[in-house]
């Protein structure tokens, strides 16, 4: 089989691109730490009151780092009582915070505006993942998983300050 | 059983004649055809629709839109309407025609054929029941993701839908089977050389989806099972939902590469190398849908950049299909006396519905092969996963490229199939034109909503957290939709008008059909389908065998079944 001398430039060329995007890939994940969601641990969605998911809410963990307790279920993103409903997560600016969230029902999405933290919420696993607030603003946490009748008003506020 | 002989009126297009099908194969066909029609009707119309409950303006001045007031009802409708009967539909009744015109032959078994036609159809008459009359219940979207679980009857369509479709695919593959005793020595002709690609491609794809239905929804949903694994229902699911893509892609392709060269006037520049493309699909379209899981928490990292290494090989013959086809119809715009780098694409036969359709398509898939290439992109995934920005990006794939490559096709298979012209040529072309403005303006407006944060699937005009840009951009997508729904109701009519009340013979020269390979280069190893079956096996255990292993949670014993559906929560 003979290959056109064009259409060998142009798969050379093909070649070069994505070796370039598989490059910058590797790149990103051994070199430059970029973490995608990984398994934390796998716990009972019925019984969430013996796991880390019994009092929701946010921790300081130290200078500028937070903790984050999360559920979500049909429609409201619960962060304990002080947060209220739909809760208001307060963070002074220049905080890391490391969320934990997971779901009690069906799936639900965990999505900040304006923001790279998306995570999918399956029911049975955690999900983590950690976010630095430099710029003080109004943030939005949307569900963006289709949950049911209501999952238009599923959301939270977070508040940079 | 008889074998059909095949009148070739269409080799002798200088006398124009009527292509004849026979009698079985026209009734074959049409059936899957208009099958494939009454389902896309019933998708379509909800498009528009939806971009209306979408739009917080539109809401403001007609607070009750008439056509499914639940919204998620109508996004499931169009979903399962458009994406899975639709597709498989069209995409099977246009197969055997080419098959059977191809290796000139009828497919194997006729009653398999109608056998696995009314299981399909009785599918989809078990799918509109549920999804008309059962409205909460029934809204589990396409993707129908547990713990949240639909009816049965939900599934079991679903079910009739993928058996007729296998039954299909054998019907296929046996055709092919027969052929090839006949004819050792010789290739293939290049369309069904994709299509038998297509076929085998499906049949491994909805392996998973069968497993996820049968032993995880279905039980669930008649009560048999308590628990369900919501996680590895998505992998199953995307071990299926991303072929799935490829499996609408390649009959497009099949037109793109053997029959729109003929019908703008070129001819293919290279048959060997795309061979070679459809190969590659084989062996890489499969094992890469874990690129749709990049935010799951239930798979590592690792495996996640596996698959998207996967995910960036297949789109090599993407770009090998730009370039052949491109080159085709550049030879096609020199035919005609184009002269100058640039000029070659305004020289094609935009007066034509059957070529403007196809190139308007390909228009569109070009925007949604760069914005689908961000998607792959880990990173850059995690600001646009599950927002407006992937709707914006399949209906540039697969409502512009795909779609108006199939109306191409069925502006000159309806009439073949009816043995009459095309009832309008003139609404055919506004339909097309107003597709492809409509589908730009829609893609720009939900990409671009997207970027702003608003999210896929949602009611977004109800929604507390919309923001006015988000909202702007709703209400252009409701502009979209306006001229949508004109194009929409332009296809129906012509579609109509085509069946019912066309009285012009049919033109001859409209139906391109290759029926002999015109290659004598390719090798014959390449139909050796061994090969390429054990190569896909064994990339299937290296990117998925670490993501089941993830899934399934070894260390904890294989406890896999252990949490309880729950079904669609009340409104609140
Ligand atoms: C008349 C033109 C069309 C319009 C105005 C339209 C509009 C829409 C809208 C507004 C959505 C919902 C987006 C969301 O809420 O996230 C949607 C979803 C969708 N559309 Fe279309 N669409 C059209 C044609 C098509 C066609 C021809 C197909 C496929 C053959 C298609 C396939 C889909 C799919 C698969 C979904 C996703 C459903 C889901 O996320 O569950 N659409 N479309
Ligand atoms: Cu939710
Ligand atoms: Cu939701």
């Amino acid at each position: 089989m003979e290959i056109n001398k064009l259409e060998r430039y142009w798969l050379i060329a093909v070649g070069i691109t994505l070796g370039a995007f598989t490059a910058a890939t590797i790149l990103a994940v051994t070199v430059f730490g970029i973490r995608l969601p990984a398994p934390v641990e796998r716990i009972d969605p019925q019984r969430l009151e013996q796991t880390i998911f019994a009092n929701p809410g946010v921790r300081k963990i130290a200078d500028n780092r937070y903790e984050a307790v999360i559920v979500a279920r049909s429609w409201a993103f619960d962060a304990g009582p002080e947060a209220g409903n739909p809760a208001v997560l307060r963070f002074p600016r220049g905080s890391q915070v490391t969320f934990y969230v997971t779901s009690k029902d069906v799936m639900h999405g965990f999505q900040i505006e304006k923001h790279t933290l998306n995570l999918e919420l399956v029911p049975g696993q955690i999900a983590r993942a950690t976010a630095n607030f430099n710029r003080p603003g109004t943030y939005h946490i949307i569900c963006n998983h289709y949950c049911g009748a209501g999952h238009q008003v599923m959301y939270g506020v977070i508040i940079v300050e | 059983m008889a074998s059909v002989t095949y009148p070739q009126t269409f080799e002798t297009p200088a006398t124009p004649t009527t292509l004849k099908l026979a009698k079985r194969e026209q009734a074959m066909i049409g059936a899957h055809i208009i099958a494939a029609l009454v389902a896309l009707m019933f998708g379509i119309f909800m498009g528009p629709f939806q971009t209306f409950h979408r739009s917080p303006t539109f809401v403001q001045y007609f607070p009750t839109i008439p056509v499914f007031t639940f919204y998620y009802q109508a996004v499931t409708a169009h979903g399962v309407m458009n994406a899975l009967f639709f597709t498989t539909f069209f995409i099977i009744g246009f197969c055997y025609f080419v098959v059977e015109r191809s290796l000139q032959r009828p497919i194997k078994s006729t009653p398999m054929g109608w056998a696995a036609f009314a299981s399909m159809a009785l599918g989809l008459v078990f799918m509109l029941f549920v999804l008309l009359t059962m409205p909460q219940q029934s809204a589990v979207l396409y993707t129908f993701y547990p713990p949240m679980i639909a009816p049965a009857l939900f599934y079991i369509g679903l079910v009739l839908l993928a058996l007729g479709s296998w039954l299909a695919s054998a019907n296929i593959f046996l055709t092919y089977r027969d052929w090839k005793r006949e004819h050792p020595n010789e290739r293939v002709p290049l369309a069904v050389f994709a299509i038998l690609v297509n076929f085998i491609v499906w049949c491994v794809a909805t392996i998973g989806v069968a497993l996820e239905i049968v032993f995880m929804l279905l039980p669930a949903s008649l009560g048999i099972l308590r628990v369900t694994d919501p996680q590895l229902a998505r992998t199953l699911f995307w071990f299926f939902g991303h072929p799935l893509v490829y499996f609408w892609l390649l009959p497009a392709y099949v037109s793109w590469y053997t029959m729109l060269p003929r019908q703008a006037g070129g001819k293919l520049f290279s048959e060997p190398l795309a061979r070679v493309a459809f190969i590659m699909f084989v062996v890489f379209s499969v094992p890469v849908g874990v690129h749709h899981q990049f935010s799951d928490p239930g798979i590592s990292a690792s495996s996640k950049g596996i698959q998207t290494l996967l995910t960036l090989i297949v789109s090599i013959p993407s770009f090998m299909t730009a370039f052949n086809v491109g080159a085709a119809l550049e030879n096609a715009a020199r035919n005609r006396g184009a002269k100058t780098l640039f000029d070659w694409p305004f020289k094609q036969k935009w007066n034509d519905p059957v070529v403007a359709a196809q190139l308007s398509g390909m228009l569109l898939f070009i925007a949604g092969g760069f914005s689908g290439l961000i998607n792959a992109s880990a990173q850059l995934n995690a600001t646009i996963h599950n927002t407006s920005w992937v709707p914006a990006h399949f209906h540039q794939t697969l409502g512009g490229g795909v779609t108006l490559t199939y109306i191409g096709i069925l502006y000159w298979l309806l009439p073949a199939i009816r043995g009459r012209a095309l009832f309008s040529k003139k609404a055919a072309l506004a339909q097309v034109f107003t597709w492809l403005i409509g589908m730009t303006l829609f893609g720009l407006a939900m990409g671009e909503a997207g970027l702003q944060g608003v999210p896929r699937r949602a009611l977004t005009s109800q929604a507390p957290y919309l923001t006015p840009a988000g909202a702007f951009w709703m209400d252009v997508t409701a502009v979209s939709g306006v001229i949508l729904l004109i194009s929409s109701i332009l296809l129906y009519v012509n579609i109509i008008g085509t069946l019912f009340f066309s009285r012009q013979p049919m033109p001859a020269a409209d139906v391109p059909i290759e029926t002999v390979s015109g290659d004598r280069t390719s090798p014959l190893w390449f139909e050796r389908w061994g090969i390429w079956l054990g190569i896909l096996g064994i990339l299937l255990l290296i990117s998925y065998g670490p993501v089941i292993a993830e899934v399934l949670d070894f260390q904890e014993g294989w406890n896999i079944l252990r949490f309880m559906p729950t079904s669609n929560a009340p409104m609140p």
